[in-house]
């Protein structure tokens, strides 16, 4: 008996892939790339993504903002929609743009979404600074690299409002390596209190940035992929987000069946006599000494 | 999706890396290790490479080297920052304490800037928010006694090792699951943010590899 239920979980592992296979090619058949609607949210939570909007409308016309792009490679893809949303929809409200990354990864995302969007007018790239939150406190009265265009529009805007972060109308901030939004709040927030500063994170880092939000050091937060497909309606309304970059529900159906698969079969390794002893708050209690 | 792959012969064959890749980072879940120990050490490879590029062509070359040929009196600060970079390069053959000097410049700076901006940035103004206002009326009250409550219950949770009544003990172990009700509440956004991800694979192998989807 205990074979046969061995030599079943050895089965599935191996069949895995044709099962992969044979679930793409049916979905892909029975869900033709045409109807394949974008995803959204059915009951969307809608009031982080209209605190940013709100902090876009308050932004003067020709605003200078700063986006601190130090996302994470591995979580980036989450925040990806969010954060291109809010590119475009900036640009649409005739915003300048200035890129700076505090951290490698972020740089390299920064190169790439510049690269994506091509030469433009409005975007400048400040580069990487190195020196983590001691960088940011230099940032704050100096950002311009050595070489940044003495003849570009926004360098001169910058140059004339200070050089430093000062300069700007606000700092979007995109969130998920070590130097993000808290070290913002810290290090520049207590210098420059009259910035606003919205920032998008990663699920992850939620709880470390909520409380900002909550006294009012942060303007405004997209944390969750709720708030971030909430974000993204709101923009699309606009047409302020191309549909290309909003998640095919056809991913989004064979990636929560493989999802399931993966957890179906993780869970049938852990039931059994190792996986039986769950432990609990109360087991942790009885680990303790009790006068 | 991604779009991160330009048009041409490069954007292909970078596509097609990308898609093999993390095909091999998958076959991990059928139980083939060799293709998923490729790919973690094509990971590192590729991020030690970067990071050195990095720091030769962004900081290095243009923050040092450059002004320091263009401009060297005009940037008298960047001499001893030169010297500091010379002592961390020459680490291993250079005494101990003149090594140490370059590391506990490095260590102090940082702890000082972490330190300084963790007490005015985080722990006052949070404080400062916690507090009841007087102008909160009835609903910050409550919030507050609220959030009161569950801050006190919670690290009641955490004491370990102390003498302690039946009261006390309850009140722990309250704490204890309204802390597991927290993470538990936060590891669903999680959950959700992983799937996020895994959707964005199949996204990319569905749409910009094989072009099946958009």
């Amino acid at each position: 008996m205990i074979d046969r239920v061995r030599g079943s979980r050895g089965a599935l592992p191996r069949l895995a892939p044709l099962a992969l296979v044979l679930g793409i090619a049916a979905a892909t058949w029975i869900w033709p790339a045409e109807n394949a609607d974008g995803l959204s949210t059915a009951n969307p939570d809608r009031s982080a993504a209209t605190q940013v909007d709100e902090a876009f409308d308050a932004l003067p016309p020709d605003a200078l903002v700063l986006v601190a792009m130090d996302a994470d490679l591995g979580t980036y893809p989450e925040i990806r929609g969010a954060v291109r949303a809010a590119i475009d929809d900036l640009l649409l409200r005739g915003a300048r743009l200035a890129f700076v990354s505090y951290s490698p990864e972020g740089r390299a995302i920064a190169a790439a979404e510049l690269e994506r969007r091509g030469d433009s007018a409005a975007l400048l790239d400040l580069g990487f600074v190195a020196g983590a939150e001691a960088a940011l406190v230099r940032s704050v009265s100096d950002i311009l690299p050595a070489g940044a265009g003495a003849g570009g529009e926004i360098a001169s805007a910058i140059r004339s409002g200070g050089s430093g972060i000062g300069a700007f109308d606000m700092a979007l901030l995109v969130g998920g390596s070590d130097i993000g939004p808290r070290s913002w709040v810290e290090q520049v927030g207590t210098r420059l209190p009259q910035l606003p500063m919205v920032a998008i994170v990663p699920t992850f880092a939620q709880p470390e940035i909520a409380p900002y939000l909550r006294s009012g050091q942060l303007t405004a937060v997209l944390a969750t992929a709720r708030d971030d497909a909430a974000f993204v309606e709101v923009t699309r309304s606009g047409d302020a987000l191309r549909a290309s970059d909003v998640p095919s529900s056809v991913a989004m159906l064979i990636g929560a069946v493989v999802a399931l698969a993966a957890i179906a079969v993780a869970l049938a390794g852990s039931i059994g006599p190792a996986g039986s002893a769950a432990s609990s708050p109360d087991a942790a209690e009885s680990d303790e000494a009790e006068p | 999706m991604n779009a991160f792959f330009g048009e041409g012969i490069a954007g292909s064959v970078a596509t097609w890396v990308a898609a093999l890749v993390t095909i091999g980072v998958w076959a991990y879940l059928v139980g083939e290790r060799r293709l998923f120990g490729l790919a973690q050490h094509l990971l590192a490879g590729l991020a030690t490479g970067y990071l050195v590029l990095l720091a030769v062509r962004e900081v290095l070359i243009p923050r040092l080297l450059v002004p320091l040929a263009t401009d060297p009196a005009g940037n008298l600060l960047l001499w001893p920052a030169l010297a500091l970079v010379a002592a961390m390069a020459a680490a291993h053959w250079l005494p101990r304490p003149v090594v140490a000097v370059p590391v506990a410049v490095l260590v102090g700076s940082t702890a000082a800037f972490a330190l300084g901006g963790a007490v005015a940035g985080t722990i006052l103004p949070q404080l400062a928010a916690s507090l009841l206002q007087p102008d909160a009326g009835a609903t910050g009250v409550v919030n507050g006694a609220i959030g009161l409550v569950i801050t006190a219950v919670v690290l009641f949770g955490f004491l370990h090792g102390v003498p302690r009544g039946r009261m006390v003990g309850t009140v722990a172990r309250g704490g204890r699951w309204v802390l597991l009700a927290g993470v538990g509440g936060w590891l669903g956004f999680l959950v959700v943010s992983r799937l996020a991800l895994l959707v964005d694979r199949v996204g990319f192998l569905l749409g910009d590899w094989l072009g099946l989807v958009r």
